[in-house]
């Protein structure tokens, strides 16, 4: 008899969720949100106009994701009805298959997540005043009062944002204390095994330079002032 | 079982770290920066003068939108434009600039060139004082060229005096 060692059994993969490049724009936010309110709370304009455009060329490249990326950031996906989002807050999960991704529920805190980001930072590109410092550069396509009225409301929607962040952490706690980690796979991408679950499988990377090269291509085109472009 | 806690660890920081960087108090900054003495209160004055004078310009171009300006409101705002540029060269004294670690946007340039500094002043006075006059005679156009004058005195001393806040 051979001492050998035993054959080990195969440990199955952990499955993949969250692709790269998806993490990558998630865990920008927490960084640029606070750095956008406070680069406003001590008037360092020019970073956050610079900043402020970096945040809306990652919402674009996230939007972009969400029609080209893999299953999971997929808008066709995790976009669900009312009668699913019901279904999922009476606890009935359908066929009891375990799936990967948003919740019904989550798909759309996402979408509210990135409305919010997205019109915050389309009305901070109208902001500002041209006689007192730095503009955002769609400024001057408007009239005094309505870029007035932007501004005011540029200012006042950042409590939108931080109450939906607030609303969002607070999410994530709830899963959290209910056995539901949501933050590891946010973090690492994937989750432990689960017998019947596969994951997203490789990831689209030549479509994530494509729409990278979109989102940044859109963002310099606002940072220019959007000119006509023949 | 470690990745995990420390997951949890980064999570309650966040969680911790998003009031108390919301509590924060841009005023602070003044202490901050220039802990030595007390911040000088003209510097705040004279901030309030500034906002005053921008949000006075900024009804009269709201006023032009229209296409029946009130112009009793655009001579109002005029004669508050002037009223406050004349107190603006009382409002920088010796010391009170950003080299002295103040918060604030107003160049060494103005303590440099005090005579520049003044003319500047004296500029948005004069325009807005005309501006006044000619609102009273009722024609937007000519209201409308004055006003861009104004824009182009408050420009000339930002250019010179005042820090430019894109560098920031």
């Amino acid at each position: 008899m051979s001492e050998g060692p035993l054959p080990r059994a195969a440990i199955p993969p952990d499955i993949s969720v969250w692709d790269p490049l998806l993490r990558l724009t998630h865990w920008s936010f927490p960084l640029l949100i606070p750095a956008m309110w406070w680069t406003a709370e001590t008037g360092k304009w020019g970073l956050h106009k610079r900043l402020g455009l970096v945040l809306l060329g990652l919402l674009v490249f996230r939007i972009v994701w969400g029609f080209a990326g893999p299953q999971t950031v997929r808008f066709g996906q995790f976009v669900k009805g009312p009668r699913a989002v019901r279904a999922y807050l009476r606890g009935d999960t359908g066929e009891g298959a375990r799936t990967i991704g948003h919740s019904p529920l989550g798909g759309w805190s996402t979408v509210v997540l990135l409305g919010a980001m997205l019109l915050q930072a389309s009305l901070g590109l109208f902001a500002g005043d041209p006689f007192d410092g730095t503009t955002g550069p769609l400024n001057g396509l408007v009239g005094t009062r309505l870029a007035d009225a932007i501004t005011d409301l540029h200012e006042a929607f950042f409590w939108a944002i931080a109450g939906l962040v607030a609303l969002h952490l607070a999410a994530i706690t709830f899963y959290a204390a209910k056995g539901d980690d949501l933050l590891s796979p946010m973090v690492g991408g994937s989750i432990p095994p689960v017998a019947g679950v596969a994951g997203i499988g490789a990831v689209p990377w030549a479509k994530g330079v494509i729409a990278a090269a979109l989102a940044a291509g859109l963002a310099l085109w606002l940072a220019y002032g959007a000119p006509p472009l023949t | 079982m470690l990745r995990m806690s420390a997951l949890r660890l980064i999570a309650a920081a966040v969680v911790a770290a998003v009031p108390a960087a919301c509590s924060g108090d841009g005023t602070a900054d003044n202490a901050a920066t220039n802990p030595a003495s007390e911040v000088p209160p003209v510097i705040k004055e004279r901030q309030e003068n500034f906002k005053a004078i921008g949000a006075a310009f900024k009804s009269v171009r709201g006023e032009l939108e229209s296409d029946a300006p009130d112009f009793a409101l655009i001579a109002a705002k005029a004669g508050d434009i002037n009223a406050r540029a004349q107190q603006i060269p009382n409002d920088f004294p010796a010391l009170t600039g950003i080299d002295e670690g103040y918060d604030t946007e107003a160049l060494a340039a103005i303590w440099e060139k005090p005579e520049e500094f003044k003319a500047a002043a004296a500029k948005l006075a004069d325009e807005s004082a005309k501006l006044a006059t000619i609102a009273g005679e009722g024609s937007k156009d000519a209201v409308a060229a004055q006003a861009m004058a104004i824009g182009g005195a408050c420009k000339g001393c930002h250019d010179q005096f005042r820090l430019d806040d894109e560098k920031k």
